[in-house]
């Protein structure tokens, strides 16, 4: 399905209710009633060819942006991955730390095995929490140098030489050990945990780690698709001003 | 569990593609790797970059190329080349492939040819044994002690090639990649200590 902008909102989110974060990330939150697409992103100011490049890319593994790449600006797609980082430092790893609590605080036996799960969870979330800081700390503010450069025509020697060293091409590849814990915690929780009692909290456990997966794996997409080809772009006009 | 089929479809016709893959997708273990038109620049590399079990060709996406394209293919001994084919397809062309689905056949009978066409395959693999064999289990102890695959070669007396390989067999049995991972599965299953653990280095 194609998200266009005279959809009702409610029906997409029927469609496909994983979206309901992504929204939340733009400032919606629920209860809209039967308003479009447009008439939202209009009442709350967002840029409306964003909202449906991300929402479609992350819909749908097969969408390409093309058509939508140039009409916004990357600070904005900046500010919507920092919300994204922010709601899974703020709300999703918390809400599973929690559930893996209660798991423990619920076992009588077994009680060393859920501490080394805890244990390895928390281990996960260094790891996850650091490289989100990498991003936000050397990654992201560099994309707006890129951009704040390009719009006033101004390029400091400085950034040319980062633009030399350092590409964002480099960036990509950054991704995969996050993923493999998180990998790991699956299927230790799946083939290896001994069997406890509450099976119904290991499921939402479960399932909150594989939304969260999903919800990595878009947003590494969004990043790879989206941000990573427009910021090459710019690299290249910045070292082609410069010659 | 036995390791998944990969199929590569090349067709240019829609349809025809949605409808092979949504053929494959009834079989257990098997699926749909990617789908061809089949004019695409460096055909026959892409296709076996994805090191498929099998390819199923439409003659006609391939137009002219098609002789080439089936030479390279055959050189592949591993891979099962399924020509898509109608009732009146020419000898020559017919002549080519080893394996064939009509594409005139009825849902029941083509599944038939393709697990017919899988079938071989499946039986010619060895048995699966997930269990982790004592020197495994003695060399997941070393990993979880924190030494590098230096130390291990050293103390088990082998090359670091065969640690390595000994490494990757732990990670696809157990399905766990990091140390940390494979830490926790040793606590839980008491194959090392956690006072030994803790005082790794």
């Amino acid at each position: 399905m194609l998200i266009e902008k005279d959809m009702n909102l409610a029906d997409v989110l029927h469609h496909d209710h994983n979206l309901i974060p992504v929204i939340n990330r733009f400032g919606i939150k629920l209860g809209f009633g039967d308003s479009t697409i447009e008439e939202i992103c209009s009442d709350l100011n967002i840029n409306l060819d964003f909202f449906l490049t991300i929402t479609n890319t992350y819909h749908d593994p097969r969408y390409f942006a093309n058509s939508h790449l140039k009409s916004f600006d990357v600070y904005l797609l900046v500010d919507y991955l920092k919300q994204t980082h922010k709601n899974y430092l703020n709300d999703r790893i918390p809400y599973i730390a929690r559930l893996i609590k209660q798991l423990m605080e619920d076992t009588t036996e077994h009680k060393a095995s859920m501490k080394l799960l805890e244990n390895f969870y928390k281990e996960y979330v260094n790891e996850l929490t650091r490289h989100i800081e990498r991003e936000e700390k050397v990654v992201y503010p560099y994309v707006l140098k890129l951009e704040k450069a390009i719009d006033t025509a101004v390029f400091p020697d400085e950034l040319t030489h980062q633009v030399k060293t350092y590409s964002i091409t480099d960036y990509e590849k950054e991704h995969e050990n996050v993923e493999e814990k998180l990998f790991d915690l699956k299927n230790i929780i799946i083939k290896y945990l001994p069997p406890t009692s509450n099976q119904n909290l290991c499921f939402s456990i479960i399932h909150e780690l594989f939304i969260l997966e999903k919800d990595l794996n878009e947003h590494a997409r969004i990043e790879d698709t989206i941000l990573v080809p427009k910021v090459e772009s710019m690299e290249y006009v910045i070292l082609n001003n410069k010659n | 569990m036995a390791k998944a089929t990969r199929v590569i479809i090349i067709e240019q016709a829609y349809l025809l593609a949605a409808g092979l893959e949504a053929l494959v997708g009834e079989l257990h273990g098997v699926y749909v790797e990617h789908v061809y038109h089949g004019s695409e620049p460096n055909l026959t590399e892409k296709v076996l970059g994805h090191k498929p079990d099998i390819i199923i060709v439409d003659p006609n996406s391939l137009g002219e190329q098609f002789f080439s394209i089936m030479k390279a293919f055959q050189n592949e001994t591993d891979i099962k080349v399924v020509g898509l084919l109608s009732d009146n397809a020419p000898n020559p062309i017919k002549g080519r492939f080893s394996h064939q689905l009509n594409r005139n056949h009825c849902k029941f009978d083509l599944l038939e040819d393709l697990k017919k066409i899988i079938g071989n395959d499946l039986e010619k693999k060895p048995s699966h044994n997930q269990k982790l064999s004592n020197r495994e289990i003695e060399l997941l102890k070393q990993v979880c002690l924190g030494l590098t695959n230096q130390e291990i070669a050293d103390k088990l007396f082998l090359s670091v090639h065969t640690v390595m390989t000994h490494r990757k067999n732990i990670t696809k049995k157990l399905g766990i990649k990091t140390v940390s991972g494979l830490t926790v599965y040793a606590l839980m299953n008491n194959l090392v200590d956690i006072r030994e653990v803790e005082n790794r280095g």
